[in-house]
């Protein structure tokens, strides 16, 4: 029994970090109806710029993650402006920028990937951040690392809660999701908004990230793997909504734990991909598809 | 070596291709087979002989994708997966059931055309982007379970598969091999023109155009969108049945993974989404780069992937469009210069 609730707990910190990069996702796709596939390079990124911001600034974890988050945030402006905007001029969803969006999508992590392979190299570097002693819980022993996750992961989700609902920037966010043209009437810098949407975007990613660095190594690969675990958890929840999301990414990192502790441990990453498209062939519209209707 | 291909077909236009009765429909075909013929005593070394190899190999392939994503419209990021199940297939069929390849080809292209068909039935609850990922789910689900499975050489590879052979002749040379592989291209080719140029063509086309007008009059969406999953699974297998027995007779899960499905993703976009002759030009270009380039592995892949970023942005419709816009603007020359001289 004490077997399973540790791969219940080991699943849900694993979990939260899934669900952060499933609201970059979600959050993305729910402002402009694409999916972008570059989501997971962005996630690597963050981890790097966190590495690099820890090894060169010596500052304490916390502040680690903040800046990273302000970088990549500011990274995935960059790469919003410059390019996606072009594409997404004739619309997202099924329209040809949408279609146009997924391949360019794929060429963009591509391109990020290799970026990060020449100014970081190949190697998997570790992430030399000591979280401090386990944690006692009962009769369970927490190690610090998934505490740390599960209390950052809680505290950006509060804190993307608040901007989304209460702060005037937030409400135009939700405008510009729940309509261009009428958000435009209203006086609202849709542009600019949308180029907010995937900064915020991209800073969960990042965070994610950084949070996993510790306990993973820091390698430019490690992107792949997260995007369809990101996809899976988004899905599940109902694809652009944020509850669903978190939820979402929760149940596939329980789902894949037990998997991996009692089925077979080599075959762990397929148990997410299994998930999704069992999701998306009998209900695409996710578990908790009534909260899809509701945007950001 | 390339151009015999485009130039002796590119000028027959969809119009007379149907006119044509069968001997002027079929002559542009055999003699671009007659060209193609002596192309490997043209070539100077083995290492070309390797690359037009691969290039008809890629051709197979880009023709195949072209297929489902550019004339029925269904955005699919899992074909390197459906060429890991031919390449894979023909190999067992091979090394462990001692099937020669004549048999082991047709039954790597039947086992694809089944798992296409598997990979076709999210497509008819799912559209764009969410059909592009539970494709990418599907296809990463079969590298991994190739990778982990001991049975298929896991992550070592697996080694050791023979060359075709023709009246107890191995045909394990670049040069022979060629005839293996240039009729089947050449044939590939003329099947996708074929089906294109017909009434399925046309159904493939309104269902990429508008699936709801589609059915609407009367095109079965369900039938059509497995038909083009199946043909490109097809192709998909044959491509990679081939590239199994093609020496050194070596596979290896990573030959699969999300690089080579943009490589593939590469030709079809760049040759132009949508347009046959686009796939065959992306194929040629991309497969000669790619082999140049080898060296510059980390630049290779960055370049890749802002080509496709900036083909998407600046040149949507590839260089077929470009091809195809340049026709068509030679055919308002031509009708304004004939208005011209009769007035």
């Amino acid at each position: 029994m004490s077997y399973f609730i540790d791969l219940v707990i080991v699943g849900l910190s694993i979990g939260m970090v899934y669900a952060l990069v499933a609201l970059g996702i979600s959050l993305i796709y729910s402002g402009l109806d694409v999916v972008h596939f570059a989501h997971g390079e962005i996630y690597m990124l963050g981890a790097f710029i966190g590495l690099w911001i820890f090894k060169t600034f010596h500052l304490p974890f916390p502040l680690v993650l903040l800046g990273s988050m302000i970088l990549t945030g500011l990274v995935g402006m960059f790469i919003e402006r410059v390019f996606y905007r072009r594409i997404l001029r004739g619309g997202g969803g099924y329209t040809v920028g949408g279609m146009a969006m997924v391949i360019c999508g794929f060429g963009m992590s591509i391109v990020l990937q290799n970026v990060a392979f020449l100014i970081w190299g190949p190697r998997a570097v570790p992430f030399p951040v000591s979280y401090g002693m386990p944690v006692e819980l009962g009769n369970i022993t927490l190690p610090a690392a998934y505490v740390w996750i599960v209390a950052a992961a809680l505290l950006l989700m509060a804190a993307l809660h608040l901007f989304l609902k209460h702060t005037r920037l937030g409400l135009a966010v939700r405008a510009v999701a729940g309509n261009k043209e009428i958000a435009y009437l209203m006086g609202i810098n849709v542009p600019m908004t949308i180029s907010v949407i995937f900064g915020v975007a991209c800073a969960l990613g990042a965070a994610a990230g950084v949070l996993v660095g510790p306990i993973n190594y820091v390698y430019v690969l490690m992107g792949l793997g997260i995007l369809i675990k990101a996809f899976a958890a988004a899905v599940i929840g109902g694809f652009g909504s944020l509850p669903g999301a978190v939820l979402g990414g929760l149940l596939v990192g329980v789902i894949e734990s037990l998997g991996a502790g009692y089925l077979s441990g080599s075959y762990k990453d397929i148990y997410a991909f299994i998930l999704l498209i069992f999701v998306l062939m009998v209900r695409p519209a996710g578990l908790f598809g009534v909260l899809a209707k509701v945007k950001a | 070596m390339t151009d015999p291909m485009t130039d002796e077909t590119a000028p027959v236009t969809e119009g007379a291709m149907m006119r044509a009765t069968p001997v002027r429909h079929l002559a542009p075909w055999l003699v671009g087979l007659a060209v193609m013929v002596p192309l490997p005593w043209v070539a100077f070394n083995d290492y070309q002989r390797y690359l037009l190899d691969l290039i008809l190999i890629n051709v197979i392939l880009a023709v195949g994708l072209n297929i489902v994503k550019g004339f029925a419209g269904q955005v699919t990021v899992g074909h390197v997966a459906l060429m890991a199940i031919g390449a894979y297939t023909s190999a067992v069929l091979t090394t462990k059931f001692g099937a020669p390849f004549w048999f082991a080809l047709p039954g790597a292209m039947l086992m694809t055309a089944v798992a296409g068909a598997i990979v076709g039935i999210p497509s008819f609850r799912l559209e764009g982007a969410y059909l592009a990922l539970a494709t990418l789910g599907l296809a990463e689900s079969v590298r991994i379970f190739i990778s982990a499975t001991d049975y298929l050489g896991a992550s070592v590879g697996y080694s050791d598969i023979p060359p075709p052979s023709l009246f107890g002749m191995p045909l394990n040379s670049f040069r022979s091999y060629y005839f293996v592989v240039m009729p089947l291209a050449v044939a590939g080719v003329y099947f996708s023109f074929c089906m294109l140029r017909s009434n399925i063509g046309r159904a493939f086309k309104a269902l990429r155009e508008d699936p709801l007008a589609a059915a609407a009059s009367g095109i079965n969406v369900r039938k059509y969108k497995s038909l083009a999953f199946i043909v490109s699974a097809l192709y998909a297998g044959c491509a990679g049945s081939l590239a199994a027995h093609m020496s050194p007779g070596f596979l290896h899960p990573n030959s699969y993974t999300l690089v080579e499905m943009v490589t593939v993703l590469l030709m079809v976009v760049l040759g132009g989404i949508g347009h046959v002759w686009g796939g065959i030009i992306g194929a040629i270009i991309v497969t000669i780069i790619y082999d140049l380039t080898r060296e510059y592995y980390q630049y290779q892949l960055l370049i890749f992937g802002l080509v496709i970023v900036l083909t998407v942005m600046f040149m949507p419709t590839g260089i077929g469009g470009i091809i195809d816009r340049y026709l068509v603007n030679r055919g308002f020359a031509a009708i304004r210069k004939a208005r011209k001289d009769a007035a």
